[in-house]
């Protein structure tokens, strides 16, 4: 996470997300995965082949690309898809674009956790406070769904939706994105197109299908969004 | 002049003198700012790599002087409430904290009475200038007992002169010994974790030997604890000295 500031002197912190070897690994079409659009198998992240099953590795085979750690499914439009195998860069998000972010969550003790969020007293009240009574009041005659439970907490699938992308850096495939994301440093993150209905709108000319290194199109190292301070330029004042 | 063999001594020409010149030998001295250096963590060193390339960017712009926590500075920001869009505050550095783009100092001064603290970034856009006013190490890396300390170790004058310093000289080291206020503090100052020599504590010696029941002697043993940077500064400062020429 890093500070950025704006040109009327706000600072915003923002995490740095890097785009690491990922590449189209098939395409399934709209009968065949049964749901309403198509989807794109996307891998990311190289990892080692030799300790996955030879039939686990089929798809890799058939897209011609290293075995990734991460798989994930992204539903497609009929004019967006992307024949598998093309890699996929930072440089298909641009800035004042935004953006949701899906991870695991951070978890920080392995360990069962009791109910030590429920009855939060100054004093060490010890056990008798801390055990389950009973899970409902009301007489409901069934249990919530999503009801408060003991147990292991966090490593699981959280998303933070609207996050504006500040800047991205073509040479190093680094994404910056406002605010906080789930999961711990260095972990894998699916970044995709905000479905929120406020920013429906806000992209104008994205590079469709997607951004290819080897088209006409030759970006600079640094794209910036409008606001953002850089640092070349002097001081900011208030005139 | 007859030497011991009998023939003429041939002439001996007097030995060359060795200039050597001291300016040339003080200017080796090199300091790297502490927020260069990365902190010990699971982060990915492209991730520092990058925002060090911003900050020799800022640092090309904008002269961030060289100073240490003693120094007495002034600062001009840019202020949208200000009558001249701009507001001056002059104080000594008590403290400097963090690392990256996000690096912090505090300078304090007692201001009419009332002691006043503020914490500028080092990397923010809106400072306009930093100005060293006077050049002086102290005897700890952090002043934050200044708070309990008598206000005449915190003033100065708000239209203080900048000192004169000559580059290549050595930043002159105060052993100065601050008065305390009566006790008690914010915190334990006499503690050993604190590990201050700039106090002078009027403590009886019982209170001084209790102090050090606190002491945790096996910690400058510890292994895990241990941060060699001088290969990581190496480089680091290689880095930014070439970044910074172009």
């Amino acid at each position: 996470m890093m500070p950025i500031w704006t040109k009327s002197g706000k600072k915003h912190a923002v995490t740095l997300l890097k785009v690491q070897d990922c590449h189209v690994l098939r395409y399934i079409s709209k009968e065949e995965s049964g749901g309403k659009t198509s989807k794109l198998l996307v891998g990311g992240k190289n990892a080692s082949p030799f300790f996955k099953s030879e039939s686990a590795m089929e798809i890799f085979k058939e897209a011609g690309v290293p075995r990734k750690q991460k798989v994930t499914t992204f539903n497609v439009t009929d004019d967006a898809i992307i024949k598998p195998g093309t890699p996929l860069y930072a440089a298909h998000f641009r800035p004042g674009q935004f953006v949701d972010v899906t991870a695991k969550t951070f978890v920080f003790l392995e360990v069962f956790q009791g109910l030590g969020k429920f009855f939060v007293s100054v004093r060490d009240t010890g056990e008798s406070h801390r055990v389950l009574i009973c899970i409902l009041l009301y007489k409901a005659a069934k249990v919530y769904r999503g009801k408060k439970m003991p147990g292991k907490m966090g490593n699981i699938y959280r998303t933070s939706f609207g996050l504006k992308v500040w800047r991205i850096n073509t040479k190093h495939d680094i994404i910056y994105v406002n605010g906080s994301v789930p999961g711990h440093t260095n972990c894998l993150v699916k970044v995709k197109d905000s479905r929120l209905p406020t920013y429906k709108d806000c992209n104008k000319n994205p590079p469709f299908p997607t951004y290819f290194a080897d088209g006409d199109e030759k970006l600079p190292e640094d794209l910036y969004d409008e606001e953002i301070f850089q640092f070349t330029d002097p001081s900011v004042t208030y005139a | 002049r007859v030497s011991s063999d009998g023939k003429p001594e041939k002439f001996q020409p007097p030995p060359k003198p060795v200039i050597i010149d001291k300016q040339k030998q003080r200017a080796e001295r090199r300091f790297l700012s502490p927020e260069f250096i990365p902190p010990r963590g699971r982060t990915d060193p492209l991730k520092f790599y990058i925002e060090r390339k911003d900050m020799i960017q800022r640092r090309k712009v904008f002269n961030i002087p060289e100073f240490y926590v003693g120094h007495v500075l002034a600062v001009t920001t840019a202020d949208p409430y200000a009558n001249e869009k701009a507001s001056r505050f002059v104080g000594i550095c008590i403290q400097r904290g963090g690392k990256g783009l996000g690096a912090t100092f505090v300078l304090r001064n007692v201001i009419e009475d009332q002691g006043v603290e503020i914490c500028y970034e080092l990397y923010n856009p809106r400072i306009q200038a930093i100005e060293v006013l006077k050049l002086e190490k102290r005897l700890d890396d952090n002043l934050m007992y200044l708070r309990d300390a008598l206000p005449e170790y915190s003033t100065f004058d708000v239209n203080m002169k900048p000192m004169s310093h000559l580059d290549h000289e050595e930043v002159p080291v105060n052993k100065l010994q601050v008065r305390m206020k009566p006790k008690p503090w914010s915190k334990r100052w006499e503690r050993p974790k604190y590990n201050i020599k700039g106090i002078k504590f009027d403590l009886p010696e019982n209170k001084m030997k209790e102090a050090q029941k606190w002491s945790q002697p096996w910690l400058e043993f510890d292994m895990l604890r241990e941060y060699d940077t001088s290969k990581i500064e190496d480089k680091i400062w290689k880095e930014v000295s070439e970044g910074l020429k172009n």
